[in-house]
């Protein structure tokens, strides 16, 4: 017997909300299917009628969590087409933002995946921990999600002595919470039960489906834009690619927290070594037809946009192409045969918004087409009790 | 690996299918082929290049002609493969075949711009709504949306 069910659309927390289908037999899943564009903004329309340096705030409002991301690949496009040379400082400030960004995101998303495998005490310190990093952001930039640091050719504040002493205090701490995590991540024996085998993706699998960021590393590829493409000054910083071999929740877990680490030195080197001299060069308002393809390495994985100039003070063409994307052919491979209680799971390790709230689920009976709405909390209930007639877990051949 | 080097293999293995190659900056390279070529070139990068990550596809409405460019990557070099598709005549090959992670970008290039992408595994609508009018290609340059008259329910006529 088959079941379909409809997940989403609508998720407020969700950046790219997405809607699922997906088709399981007993507690199997056996098709998954995707539909996005419910909330779908055409800011790409919209970025050809604004220009370049609207399009700096357009681009920041594309996502809440990595804003910064998208600023930065756009900025460092159009910096490119108007051959800018962006002052050093400048850049090393830029590179700061993103990598609190990245802590930010990724402990956030720490949060979620302990939540997710009904871990609530590590969610909680973990995110008390987030607001170290978010505080730090406030005080550099004013704001806690958009920070709106980034202008063509630089950025608009500048850090003080006091801020960057602030800055290096507060790494210590975090230096020390994230091994906590890390031993605890690692070695907890009922979370890693949890996060062990779920949601596998072969080498190979996320290969030929183009995954990117920790995903696509999780799965033993190191490929990282900071290291194979070096922007901003990311050749200049001593850093190495983080990887497991797992290819499962784990794998993803430890890749994400290893990350930290790596961040943390990057600022830590940063701070230490931050050049004197002005923060930004003032930009004209045209750029000569060109075009230019930025790469960047987003908490998420690789963001790109392409940037056609036609000569005037607005863009011809700018294609953005967010990380998740280019996660979701992977994630429908990730979800194929698996169990409907990992779908929270799996979905948390490729994106940290789906899980955060309670959402509803249509269940549609495949024979009858009787709908019936239920709460996930209450669907999670249901596929941990086992049913006379559907297969029980323990008899059926794993589907790993 | 480096940009020379890759500039010489395409030169060596595509000889007259390359339109025009172009090196503007440090890995950063822009191979035009031809429409009929797209398929061999793509099988020519993934097979003896290894370049297997397809970052995303992106479309340009240049007015005659539509242009669809493969952003390619690999840990050394960003490969950009173009192509030109007559207006009139809006034909794309798939690539799926070659990189099944292209589906989503082919599914998003063919409603966006309304090219008839040939062989796609799967051609539903991807981003646009269910009830959006046959014809109507958002990223297209004369496309223009028109804000629907609003009607307030139980309002004046």
């Amino acid at each position: 017997m088959n079941f379909q069910i409809p997940i989403g659309p609508q998720h407020p927390a969700l950046k790219e909300p997405i809607g699922l289908r997906i088709t399981v037999e007993g507690e199997i899943i056996r098709d998954a299917d995707i539909r996005l564009g419910y909330n779908h903004r055409g800011i790409e329309k919209l970025a050809e009628q604004k220009t370049w340096i609207q399009n700096v705030y357009l681009t920041e409002r594309i996502c809440g969590i990595c804003s910064h991301s998208h600023t930065t690949c756009y900025v460092q496009g159009v910096e490119k087409l108007m051959e800018l040379e962006t002052p050093k400082r400048g850049l090393y400030i830029r590179m700061l933002i993103s990598e609190l960004e990245r802590i930010h995101s990724h402990l956030l998303w720490l949060g979620v995946a302990g939540h997710e495998a009904g871990f609530d005490s590590f969610f909680m310190y973990v995110w008390r921990d987030r607001e170290i990093v978010m505080d730090i952001l406030e005080t550099i930039s004013g704001n806690r999600v958009h920070y709106a640091i980034n202008t063509i050719g630089g950025v608009r504040r500048d850090l003080d002595e006091l801020q960057v002493k602030r800055i290096l205090d507060s790494l210590e701490v975090l230096r020390r919470r994230s091994q906590y995590y890390l031993n605890l991540g690692t070695t907890e024996p009922s979370f890693v039960a949890r996060l062990a085998r779920v949601g596998y993706l072969s080498r190979e699998d996320a290969l030929s489906l183009c995954a990117v960021g920790p995903t696509l590393r999780a799965s033993g590829v190191p490929m990282d834009v900071r290291k194979d493409d070096p922007y901003a000054a990311y050749d200049e910083v001593p850093f190495e690619v983080c990887t497991a071999g797992t290819c499962d929740v784990l794998g993803r877990t430890v890749v994400r927290i290893k990350e930290l680490f790596q961040s943390y030195n990057i600022i830590e080197y940063l701070m230490k070594n931050l050049p004197t001299g002005p923060i930004a060069v003032r930009a004209p308002r045209r750029a000569k037809p060109n075009e230019v393809v930025s790469r960047y390495e987003a908490p998420r994985g690789e963001n790109l946009h392409y940037i056609k100039s036609n000569g005037s003070d607005k863009p011809e063409r700018l294609k953005v192409r967010a990380p998740t994307l280019g996660n979701y052919a992977a994630t429908i491979k990730m979800l194929k045969n698996g169990f409907i209680a990992d779908v929270p799971l799996i979905f948390a390790a490729i994106d940290p918004c789906i899980c955060c709230a309670e959402r509803a689920v249509a269940l549609i009976d495949a024979r009858t087409g009787q709908e019936k709405i239920m709460s996930l909390k209450s669907l999670k209930e249901l596929s941990l009790k086992v049913s006379p007639t559907t297969t029980r877990k323990r008899e059926i051949e794993w589907p790993l | 690996m480096n940009d020379q080097f890759l500039i010489d293999k395409a030169r060596e293995n595509l000889k007259e299918k390359i339109v025009e190659i172009t090196n503007p900056a440090r890995r950063r390279i822009f191979l035009e082929v031809g429409l009929d070529d797209l398929l061999a070139s793509v099988s020519w990068l993934k097979n003896d290049l290894g370049f297997t990550h397809l970052s995303t596809i992106s479309g340009v409405d240049l007015g005659e002609t539509f242009e669809v460019i493969y952003h390619f990557a690999n840990n050394y070099c960003c490969l950009n493969i173009r192509v030109k598709i007559p207006r009139d005549n809006p034909l794309l090959p798939s690539i799926c075949e070659l990189i099944p992670g292209a589906i989503l970008y082919e599914r998003e290039i063919k409603e966006m711009f309304g090219l008839t992408v040939q062989n796609i595994p799967d051609g539903r609508p991807l981003l646009l709504p269910d009830d959006w009018p046959a014809g109507n290609y958002p990223l297209r340059k004369d496309w223009k949306y028109e804000r629907p008259p609003e009607v307030i329910p139980g309002g004046e006529k």
